[in-house]
Formats: C-alpha cells, structure tokens, sequence
C-alpha cells in the first residue's frame, strides 16, 4: 500500500527533476558530475529533517512557521552552553553532550509552547507560530548578540562533517555526518508514522479531527505532540547545522520554513485531510536543493536566485496539479 | 423477534437556555429489534440520541442499560457497556486505509508498534462476518459513500456491541445501497443486537423497522408496532393534525412558452434534449441519478457549457449565455444541495436574500441596511419564513426555511423561471407540504418551474408534465392524468424498450 501510494505520487516531482537536471546540464557541463551530486544530497541533508517535521504539521492539518526560528535558537543554545562549559574548563566531549542536550530542550520547549498554544489555547496554527518565529528569532539574536558565535569542539564538528575528515579510506569524502543523521532521523519518523498509534492519529486528527475525537483519540494531547516533534525535528537540523559550519549564527534559520513547507507540498503533501506522506517530502527537498545547486552553478547572480527560486517552486506545483489530473483522468 | 430490553429511558427531560429540548420522554430498545426514531426537525431525536450514547447528560430521568441504572454516563462508558452510535457525518479519516479506520482509537500492538498483519487479519474477519465485500487496505478516499458508511458500521461493531444508534444513515445512499444497509440491520438483527434509526423517510418504516416511537417538540407522541400503523396515522403523529393530502396543485391552463431547448448535447451526458417549458405550469423532470438531469439543469442555467443545440428564453435564442446572463433574464436554479450551493451559510437571511439583487435594490452601490431589511420584510411574510428576524443566520435555520429563503432570493432577483433541483430533499413532511403550497403560488402568479425530482409520489402529484429522463436523452413525456409511478418507473429503468425489444424478437422469430 505505501510503496503503491509512493509510485503513484513519485512521478510529478521527479519528473520536475530530471527536466531539471537536463537544463542545467545544458548551462553548465559541471552540473552532472559525481562530486556535485553528492553535493546536492549534502546540502540538502539538513532541510530534510526540518521538512520532515514539517510534513508531520501538514499532515494533522497544521503549520509551523516558527520552524526556522527555532533552528536558529536551538544552535544559538546549544552553542552559548558549549563554549560556556568549555570556557570553565569541561572536556569537549562532555560540553558536547551538554549542549546538544540543551539545543534539543530547547526545540522541544518552542514546539510544546507553540502546540500548548494551538492544541489547548485553540489559537489557529499559523498565528500561533507566526507569533513563535518571532519569539525564537528574537532570542537568538539577543543570545548571539546579533552576530555568529564560534564552536571550536573538534568532537562536535565531527557531526557536521564528511567522513573523510576522521577515517582515512577511500570514498569517504562522499559521505557525511548530516546526511545520515538526516536518513536516519528519516527513518524514524517514517517508523512514527506508519508503525506507531501517534503517526496514525497525526492523520486521523488533520483527516477528520471530530471522527478521530469520537474514536477516542486525545486529540489535543496528539495535536500538541506534533508541535512538540516538529520543534525536536527542528532543534536536530539547528544543532547538525552549528557543527556544520563550526558557529551558530543569529540569523542563519530564517526562510528556512518556507523551504520546509515548500518541500513538504512538492512531494504531495496536502494541507487539507490528511493526505500525502514523508516519503514525497525527499523529492520536494531535492527539487528545491536542485533547482538551488543548479542556479549556483549555472552562475545566475544572487539576487535574481530568490525570484527564479519562486518561479521554479510555482511552476513545479503547477505541474504537479494539472500532473495530478491528468492521472485521475487516466484512471 | 425482539427479546430483552437492552436500553430504557424514562421520564428523560433536557433543557437548553431557552428551548425545552426534551419533556419527559420515554424510549426503550429491545434486543434483536429495529426501532426507528420519527419527528421533525427539531423534535428531539438528536437530542435522545446524544444522551442514550452518553454524550450529553439528561436533567431529568433516567438511562438503564440492560436493566441496570447507568451513572456517570459518557460516551466512553456507552461504548464499553456496548452502546455505539453512528452519526450523519462521517467520521472516518479519507486518506487512512479500511483496516485502519476500523481500529483508530484501539490498534493492536506488538512491542509497541501497530500489528498491521492483525488489524487486517481482523478487520478482514469482521467485514466478512458482517457480509461486506470491502478490500482492507482501500483508502476511505476511494470508496464509495455506501462502502463508507458500511465502515461505520463495521467501526461501530468492532468492539462487542448491543446497541447500534444510526442517524438518517440512507440520505447519502442510492436504492441500491439503501439496499444494502437494510440487508447489514437485519443481519445485526439476527445476531440479537438492537438498532436505533432515525430517518425522513417514511417509506423505509415497512423496510427494516419493528417498532416506531414519535417525537414532537420534545415531547414523546407514542410507540407503535411497524405492522400496525399507517403512514398518515404516523404523519399525523409528526405533525400533530392529520395530513390528507400534501400536493396541493391548482392546475390551471399555461400561458406563453417561456423556456425551451432543441436537441441540447453535452459529450454523453446530454444526448439531444429537446423540451418547453410555459409559464403557468410545473414540469416535473425525472429520471435516475446519473440519467443527465442535473446535467441539464446546469446547462441551461449557463454553469456548464453544452457542444450543440440551442436554448431559446422568451422567444429569444440564448446561446451559451453565463449563468449572469440566464440570471439577468428571469431564470433561476434551486440547487439541491442547498447548504453549500444555495446559501451562505454564515451569512443572515436578508443578506442572502439581496445577494443576486444588490446592483437592482442598491443602485447607487451603497448598502443601506434599513432598505434592505424592509426588502426582505416582504418575502420573509410572503413565503412564511419562520424566524424571530431577518438578520438571523441561515444557518440556524431548518431545511424547509432554508430553502424558502433561497427561493426569495430568487424572488427578490423578479425570477420567472424556476429550476428546483430536488426541492425536499432533507425537508421533514410538515415543512414540505409548505414548499409545495409555496411552488403552486408561484405558478400561479405566472412562473414557470423545471423540477428534478427522485421522488415519485412528488413529481406525480406536482407536476403538470412529466419528462422522463434516461441516460442523456428525454424518453417520454408523460401529462399529469396519465402519470403513474408504474409508469415513470417503467420509462426511467428502460423498461418499456426492453419489452419492446422481446417483442419484436419474438415476431422475428415467428
């Protein structure tokens, strides 16, 4: 059934990248190499997580908009509290811990205020979390002090590596620490989903919120459990990307969302009913890193990469509709 | 037949601000029975309903549950003490599995994951148990409404159940699915479990219920046996005078032709229909689901276009007019699913009596709300609008009134041709003897009505002409003194070619 359901939604998205591909294979005959592949599955590995948590929220007929804020603070926490326990002498591996810890804390503790607020304040999910973004993009900048601030933790760094950095064979350049933290928070969300009762509430809840009440789903505790994961989910792609970049920067998550939720959507997540899964939501995050790698090496200045950014997005969910149609009618 | 009593009510009174919702009811079910629950809209069923299942709590009297007085009564409790209910709305989740659906709320697990092998294993076993060919791993998205609500069913009787209340479980239904319940309530019957059925339709009483308890404005009328009680005894209960006769038709000779359609074509939905329709006269249009009726009614009301074929207004051809233009000329369409096509829900009765008139009653494009209301004042006591105001919303009001103020909408745009899609449907028979009283007024002040109806008793008895419809195409016209059930029956399922079909066979072969 999942794998049916799979084929029977893979083809739009993908369709969208291999046309992809094709044109900037022929912009730029650097684009279809290994390395830059590669590349693309690195970049990307990050906005996974977070698309993933977003797929979740779609998926009980929410939104988090505050989902990148709370990427950046979770950095931003884990990263003060590391350098703090550093700076008072702990080992790295212990500040190491200790700050991952706080960084998920505090993801946790954003989407159990955002979820405390839609599920039990009854506040629409979009104002809800449009009102949390502000409140996490907020405190980072304060807790930053409006600018980056630098980790030098060799043990914490390992996580945002490839793996050719520590383990001297071959081939390991091609692999690395986000990309399988991401497959394998992947994995587990998928287990969520499909194999627990909490997966199959989240879509009870956004298919039929008042048919899931009267099944006897604790609906509000579910609904407020999605927030809660979404904020964890968050707070791993927040603390992955600190130790990527060696610094927690005060700014770095915003936007994040809309790429999240954007994924989610391209890979055939609706925001109505309950329909739609995380398995498409790895497709919308490759036709956005695609189409973002491909401008980068095709050269197309910076400015204008925002705008062709939207355009491809829209079109691709165009594409996606009238694709959607024309399957139905066929059938 | 009937056994035990599985659940008694006496003396059950609720009271919500200002209505008295119930006033000393008296109800039971026995095991193995059909009790059908009968009343208008507004006399309390729901409101029994919801406290026999726990949901709400009574103020007065009391709930035994196989004899024993229940406390602390939720729907939980219900559940346990084996009470299920199936409400008009779905409750399933579209883009979950059968299986899944089935057991929401009560997975079965193995070291804390869900047992999908078992959910289906069981799920499987008890769709078979209940005679139901339904595919577990179907998502609900893709069933159709009657698969749906056998689901329900299925959903409702997964835990040990006695007692299963339904809330008008056919008004999604087709007949044949219709059908197809009865034969599950029966067979739940045989197993000794005990239905509440709470229904509109007075034909389906002989069909699948035992006994019948009346309901009016909360108060309990009576209990009769099904075998016992006649239809007009039971409407008379309902209403609380008699009804002798409901379809009051003054025919009168038509006037002028105000509508008609030469060999309209539409793919294979519309097949050449060629139809008049004269002011003065009701033309009743009938047919299956499916045999292109609402197809013609959105075609010449300009919602859908049609490939071939003209329509003449008046006289005048419109060709592929928009339904603006149709709008413009005096035409107008009733649709039959009047909460989402025909009203605002949200909005209050005047305002959705102006929308279509606003540039008419309004022409300075300024909104004056003292205007409006005396506007509307007229309809409102012309099509007796029952309502404490005209700024109330449409929402709170009952199906007939709804549908009395979509047609003062239509009224207030000076509408002289009426297409009414089903006209009562989900109407309770005291309202809707007002709504056929309200279509003869307005014939008889010189409109014409089309009206699609499924319900032959109401195209009989309204009607001046009847076409019958099938498959795309107009098969007979039938005039009002020749018109029998048998008849548009006979036309509407092709019956009457397939005779002459075997006939001409059996001359061929001679």
């Amino acid at each position: 059934m999942i794998g049916q359901t799979f084929l029977r939604r893979m083809p739009s998205a993908a369709w969208v990248i291999v046309l992809m591909m094709l044109v900037f294979r022929a912009a730029s005959a650097r684009y279809l190499t290994i390395g830059n592949i590669v590349n693309i599955i690195q970049q990307n590995s990050i906005l996974l997580i977070l698309a993933t948590g977003a797929t979740l929220v779609l998926l009980s007929e929410g939104i988090d908009l505050s989902a990148g804020a709370v990427l950046t603070l979770s950095g931003v926490t884990c990263a003060r509290v590391m350098n703090g326990l550093m700076s008072s002498g702990s080992s790295n591996g212990h500040a190491m811990v200790a700050g991952v810890a706080v960084g998920l804390l505090t993801g946790a503790l954003m989407g159990a205020i955002t979820g405390g607020l839609i599920a039990i304040g009854k506040l629409p999910p979009f104002i809800a979390s449009l009102g949390m973004m502000g409140v996490g993009g907020s405190l980072s900048l304060v807790l930053a002090d409006s600018t980056a601030i630098y980790v030098n933790n060799p043990v914490f760094s390992f996580f945002g590596q490839t793996l050719d950095k520590s383990i001297h064979l071959p081939l390991m350049q091609y692999l690395s620490m986000p990309t399988f933290i991401a497959a394998s928070v992947f994995l587990a969300i998928w287990i969520v989903l499909y194999q627990t009762a909490f997966g199959r509430y989240i879509v009870s809840i956004g298919g039929n919120e008042q048919g899931a009440r009267l099944s006897g789903v604790n609906v509000q505790f579910w609904k407020w459990m999605v927030y809660v994961t979404a904020g964890i989910l968050s707070a791993i792609s927040g603390v992955t990307l600190a130790a990527r970049l060696e610094a927690a920067d005060s700014i770095v998550g915003v936007g994040w969302e809309f790429d999240a939720i954007a994924a989610a959507i391209l890979g055939g997540t609706s925001f109505a009913k309950g329909k739609g899964g995380i398995a498409g939501t790895v497709l919308g995050v490759l036709v956005i890193g695609v189409a973002r790698n491909g401008l980068n090496v095709a050269g197309v200045p910076s400015l204008w990469q925002p705008a062709l950014m939207g355009t491809i997005v829209i079109l691709a969910i165009v594409f996606e509709i009238v694709h959607s149609r024309w399957r139905e009618a066929v059938r | 037949m009937a056994g035990q009593s599985i659940i008694e009510a006496r003396g059950i009174t609720k009271i919500f601000p200002g209505v008295r919702a119930l006033d000393k009811v008296d109800f039971e079910l026995k095991a193995g029975e059909t009790h059908i629950l009968l009343g208008e809209n507004g006399a309390g069923k729901s409101t029994l309903m919801k406290i026999l299942s726990g949901a709400y709590a009574p103020d007065e009297g009391e709930v035994y549950i196989d004899g024993q007085k229940v406390r602390n009564f939720d729907p939980r409790v219900a559940r346990r003490m084996g009470v299920n209910i199936i409400y008009q709305e779905f409750n399933l989740i579209p883009y979950m599995d059968v299986a899944q659906n089935i057991f929401l709320g009560r997975f079965p697990r193995r070291h804390g994951l869900i047992d999908h092998r078992r959910t289906h294993a069981e799920a499987a076993a008890l769709l078979e148990r209940l005679n139901m060919k339904i595919e577990t791993h179907a998502l609900i998205a893709d069933l159709t409404t009657a698969e749906q609500q056998m689901v329900e069913v299925a959903k409702a009787l997964c835990i040990e159940s006695k007692a299963l209340i339904m809330d008008e479980p056919t008004s999604a239904l087709s007949e044949r699915e219709t059908e197809q319940l009865f034969a599950t309530i029966h067979q739940l019957n045989r197993q000794g479990i005990g239905i509440i059925y709470i229904s509109h339709r007075l034909q389906e009483l002989s069909q699948v219920g035992d006994r019948v308890t009346v309901l009016r404005d909360g108060k309990f009328v009576g209990t009769r046996a099904v075998a016992g009680v006649t239809v007009d005894e039971l409407v008379g209960m309902m209403v609380g005078r008699a009804v002798g006769e409901v379809f009051h038709r003054n025919y009168q000779s038509p006037g002028a032709e105000c509508l008609r359609t030469e060999n309209l074509c539409k793919g294979r939905r519309l097949r050449g229909v060629s139809l008049t329709l004269k002011s003065g006269e009701i033309v009743g249009l009938a047919g299956l689901v499916g045999s292109g009726r609402t197809d013609l009614a959105r075609a010449i009301f300009g919602v859908d276009k049609y490939e071939s074929g003209k329509i003449y207004l008046f006289g005048k051809e419109a060709a592929n007019f928009s339904v603006a233009d149709m709008v413009a000329r005096g035409v107008s369409l009733i649709p039959e699913d009047r909460k989402n096509q025909g009203l605002a829900l949200i909005l209050s009765i005047a305002e959705n009596v102006v929308i279509s008139s606003l540039n008419r009653l309004f022409p300075a494009k300024f909104i004056s709300r003292k205007r409006q209301a005396e506007a509307v004042m007229q309809y409102v006591e012309k099509l007796r609008i029952a309502t404490p105001s005209v700024a109330r919303l449409a929402q709170y009001l009952s199906g007939g009134n709804q549908q009395k103020v979509v047609v003062a909408k239509w009224l207030c745009t000076k509408a002289k041709i009426f297409i009414f899609d089903e006209p009562t449907r989900g109407i309770d028979v005291g309202a809707k003897a007002e709504i056929y009283a309200l279509m003869d007024s307005l014939v008889k002040e010189g409109a014409a009505i089309l009206m699609i109806s499924s319900e032959l008793p109401e195209v009989i008895g309204m009607s001046d002409r009847i076409y019958v419809m099938r498959e795309g195409a107009i098969v007979a016209e039938i005039p009002h003194a020749e018109a029998t059930q048998e008849r548009v029956i006979e036309y509407a399922m092709g019956a009457e070619e397939a005779k002459r079909h075997q006939q001409a066979e059996m001359a061929r072969d001679n």
